[in-house]
């Protein structure tokens, strides 16, 4: 799958683009989990996700987890209503810090 | 015998990962042909996706070559999706739901899918007939 991966305001950013299923879930896994071994904060950013199962919704959880290890702080940003749905039921809402846009995700990360 | 046929589409995939996605595109196209709103897909695709993981990944018991077959039947207000395997038998309604008010250190890695599926769908419902699971699951599309 395609993931974009950027550095802004020395925040690493990636934002995977269209699934992230059972399918593609280990390639968001490889990119995301090294970022926590930096000491730049790390935004995931679903602006051009349409979809996540269970599977990234792992990836995220152990993104998570990381970041609680290392204090490399994590957020999320832009998701779609389906994309937020799926975090609702799964109760994954409130174990992460969820901006409504890149930008206010950056003006938060870039004071942590 | 003059009946109004329900639309119905039927598929086939193999026991094999990448075969979701042509199947979710499958779907996708039929919702939409059938006036069937973004949400009644999503709902649908992300329920067979989490089932159909399962199956894939755990279900076979050798490595060898298996048929999964689904079929969307569109109704009495309601989307009906059967899905037929030879996989070892699993009822996905007798799985308990986690625990999703742990926090971060406590939350399984897996067992997620299942409660998703629940979410997801209005109904589902297990049989094992002869060496096949057959899940029936509905989804009321409220027309």
């Amino acid at each position: 799958m395609e993931i974009t991966r950027e550095t802004i305001s020395g925040v690493a950013v990636l934002s995977p683009v269209g699934r992230v299923d059972s399918n593609s879930a280990r390639e968001v896994e490889e990119a995301l989990l090294p970022l926590f071994d930096g000491t730049a904060p790390v935004l995931v950013d679903f602006e051009a996700l349409n979809y996540i199962s269970s599977a990234g919704l792992r990836v995220l959880l152990l993104a998570a987890r990381r970041s609680k290890a290392t204090g490399v702080p994590l957020a999320l940003s832009g998701m779609s209503k389906a994309v937020d749905e799926v975090f609702k039921i799964s109760g994954f809402a409130k174990l992460f810090h969820i901006h409504a846009n890149r930008a206010a995700a950056l003006a938060t990360l870039g004071k942590a | 015998m003059s009946r109004l046929e329900s639309p119905v589409l039927h598929l086939t995939i193999r026991n094999d990962l990448p075969e979701i996605g042509r199947l979710a595109a499958a779907v996708e196209a039929f919702c939409a042909t059938h006036g069937l709103g973004d949400g009644i897909a999503h709902s649908v695709n992300l329920a067979l996706d989490e089932l159909l993981t399962n199956t894939i990944s755990y279900g076979y018991e050798d490595s060898g070559n298996h048929l999964i077959e689904m079929t969307l039947t569109v109704g009495d207000g309601r989307v009906t999706v059967l899905l037929r395997d030879d996989a070892r038998a699993f009822d996905p309604t007798q799985v308990a739901d986690p625990d999703l008010d742990a926090e971060l250190d406590d939350r399984p890695i897996g067992g997620l899918g299942v409660h998703i599926v629940r979410a997801m769908m209005d109904g589902m419902t297990y049989r094992r007939v002869g060496e096949h699971n057959e899940l029936t699951l509905t989804k009321l599309t409220g027309s």
